[in-house]
């Protein structure tokens, strides 16, 4: 087990938030993960800092959360970075208010973030200023949503919704209960009656 | 001779014809799925190259958020469908280190056991169908030789050859079946000789060489900055293995090397994925050797109300079916917080990402696919290169949209 909790410097966080005392929470550990966060306007330079100061030259993830409808800020973009000198991950965390999020690129730093990137924007409908090219990468060009904004059924609505069928045993989490709206066409038995002879 | 050179070098630049755009996918073969491809080119050079991706997307993230932790399983199998035992592995070491709990020994062996099986089978698919996307059709029967073999034992195991589903939230679904072990023996005993055949065929061959060396150069820097992971990674110089770096099932206890490539081309890949093999049959060699004795499943009283109990107990003892049903219905109430666990997967880096606030579901589970960063990197290594080049850089990244759309 302890070989899954020492993934996060945190030293290295520590270090981060030193050189950021303005902009950065102080590093917060969880399970062994080191996580920084940093006020959107200035996410580029902290994490360029991070690359180029202590190390962390790999990128590994960079994707979106929500925190519902009702939260604010509601939309987390979240970097992962890895130190390969010495073995380390670091979380960086920007969180984003208002209707249109926005926040600047991270393509000046990591040339890789352009498709992740444009996932955020798709499923979440975060905007990222000075990105060159930022579209639809999973879902069709002209889907209507964001769909992985907390509150769209995962069945689908409007042109987009799942048939009735497939929606057998769906979980609804708005109270956490699980509803079966599964009606059998037939009933199981009602029609062995000649085959079965 | 010097001559013709230079005639050549007027003849090329005089040829400058219009662009034309090629759309290349969603079914081209050596696409291997259903990727799309926009490519310019200047005659047989081709300028740009635009990957479009998508195709296979079943929003298994939204998925992930709406089930039970124990119901997205079998979800996972269909990220990357070349190897579901270690996508199973993956997803069962992440829910374990949100809910604080671990495995037992045996099924930590078990699962390594699964993981480098799978391990094989995927760089078997990746081999033959890299070798015969450039023409080497011989090498592809020859894998799915051994990939057979290989998908025997995981039959075997699990009763399933690609829905396998077999890990549990602490644990394995089954303990290995009777004569198993002498099976796999056999399996990992003959198993290196087959590579040797497979690099016989290719390592010095002119045609397969001329084809791949050179090709398709990914610096390290390019690798760094695009987020690529695994053998691709390795490949142009990049010394990350999730198993080496961060040990997760015991992989601390099995002596195994990390093959670096130098030049970071087609060949290297190749040749990674070769070593990579080997390595992955003296990991279940010691496997073998000291697969400990006791419970697949956690049997702690504290984790209970998470882990599943055995199935055949299930089958015969009343206790135990008022445990799984009560785990299956009122689910794992997963303590709150955010962790992100990898596990190197034959693509890469294969993270999951969650948020929990308590309650059943994660209200975000982030898949972190290592084909989706690699195809990225497309666009980047492709201009230049001919068409026919394409599918050797294509074959040599050896993604699987499964997991790239998810």
């Amino acid at each position: 087990m302890s070989t899954l909790t020492d993934h996060g410097d945190p030293a290295a966080g520590a270090a981060l938030h030193a050189a950021f005392p303005e902009v950065t929470t102080e590093a917060c550990e969880y399970r062994g993960d080191v996580t920084l966060n940093v006020q959107p306007a200035h996410e580029l330079e902290v994490i360029r800092h991070a690359r180029d100061e202590l190390g962390y030259s790999l990128l590994i993830d960079r994707f979106g959360a929500d925190r519902g409808e009702d939260a604010d800020p509601r939309f987390d973009v979240i970097t992962l970075v890895y130190n390969l000198e010495t073995d380390k991950r670091l979380t960086i965390c920007t969180t984003l208010g208002g209707a249109e999020p926005e926040t600047p690129t991270l393509i000046p730093v990591f040339r890789g973030a352009d498709w992740f990137e444009r996932e955020i924007w798709d499923m979440y409908g975060v905007r990222f200023s000075g990105h060159p090219d930022l579209r639809r990468i999973l879902m069709p060009d002209n889907f209507p949503a964001h769909p992985l904004r907390r509150e769209y059924p995962v069945e689908g609505e409007g042109d987009y919704a799942a048939p009735k069928r497939a929606l057998g045993g769906a979980v609804d989490t708005a109270d956490g209960s699980v509803s079966v709206n599964y009606t059998p066409t037939e009933e199981p038995g009602s029609t062995g009656g000649e085959g079965s002879e | 001779m010097s001559d013709a050179r230079t005639l050549d070098v007027e003849l090329h630049e005089d040829r400058h014809s219009e662009h034309m755009m090629l759309n290349m996918g969603p079914q081209h073969p050596s696409t291997h799925g259903v990727l799309r491809l926009i490519l310019e080119l200047d005659g047989e050079e081709c300028l740009k190259c635009e990957p479009v991706i998508g195709y296979l997307h079943r929003a298994k993230e939204k998925i992930g958020e709406n089930l039970s932790y124990h119901q997205f399983i079998p979800y996972t199998d269909r990220l990357d469908y070349l190897a579901p035992l270690a996508n199973n592995v993956a997803y069962a070491v992440a829910c374990e280190k949100l809910m604080g709990i671990a495995a037992p020994p045996r099924a930590e062996a078990i699962r390594v056991i699964c993981a480098e099986l799978a391990r094989i089978s995927a760089h078997l698919l990746g081999l033959g169908a890299y070798a015969m996307d450039l023409g080497a059709l011989t090498i592809f029967l020859w894998t799915f030789r051994e990939r057979e073999a290989v998908y025997t034992l995981i039959e075997r195991i699990c009763g399933a050859r690609f829905t396998t589903s077999h890990t549990r939230i602490g644990g394995l679904a089954t303990d290995l079946p009777e004569g198993f072990l002498s099976e796999l023996d056999a399996f990992v005993k003959e198993f290196p000789g087959r590579v040797d055949e497979y690099e016989g065929l290719l390592t010095r061959n002119k045609i397969w060489v001329k084809r791949t060396q050179g090709v398709g150069v990914i610096t390290r820097e390019q690798a760094l900055q695009f987020a690529l992971t695994g053998p691709n990674a390795r490949a142009s110089g990049v010394d990350y293995d999730v198993r080496k770096a961060h040990p997760y099932c015991g992989y601390e206890n099995y002596e195994f090397e990390v093959p670096i490539g130098s030049e970071g081309d087609c060949y290297d890949r190749y040749l990674v994925r070769i070593a990579e093999m080997r390595e992955s049959a003296k990991i279940l060699r010691q496997v073998l050797d000291t697969l400990p004795d006791g419970p697949v499943l956690n049997r702690d009283e504290a984790a209970l109300k998470t882990v599943m109990p055995e199935k055949e107990k299930v089958l015969t003892n009343m206790e135990s079916l008022i445990h799984q049903f009560m785990v299956a219905t009122e689910s794992i109430n997963a303590p709150p917080g955010e962790i992100y666990f990898s596990a190197e997967n034959p693509k890469g880096e294969l993270g999951f990402w969650m948020r929990s606030e308590g309650g059943l579901s994660p209200t975000r589970m982030r898949i972190r696919s290592p084909s989706f960063a690699a195809l990225q990197v497309m666009n980047e290594v492709v201009p230049g290169h001919l068409v026919a080049d394409i599918m050797a850089i294509l074959g040599s990244i050896d993604f699987v949209m499964g997991e790239c759309d998810r």
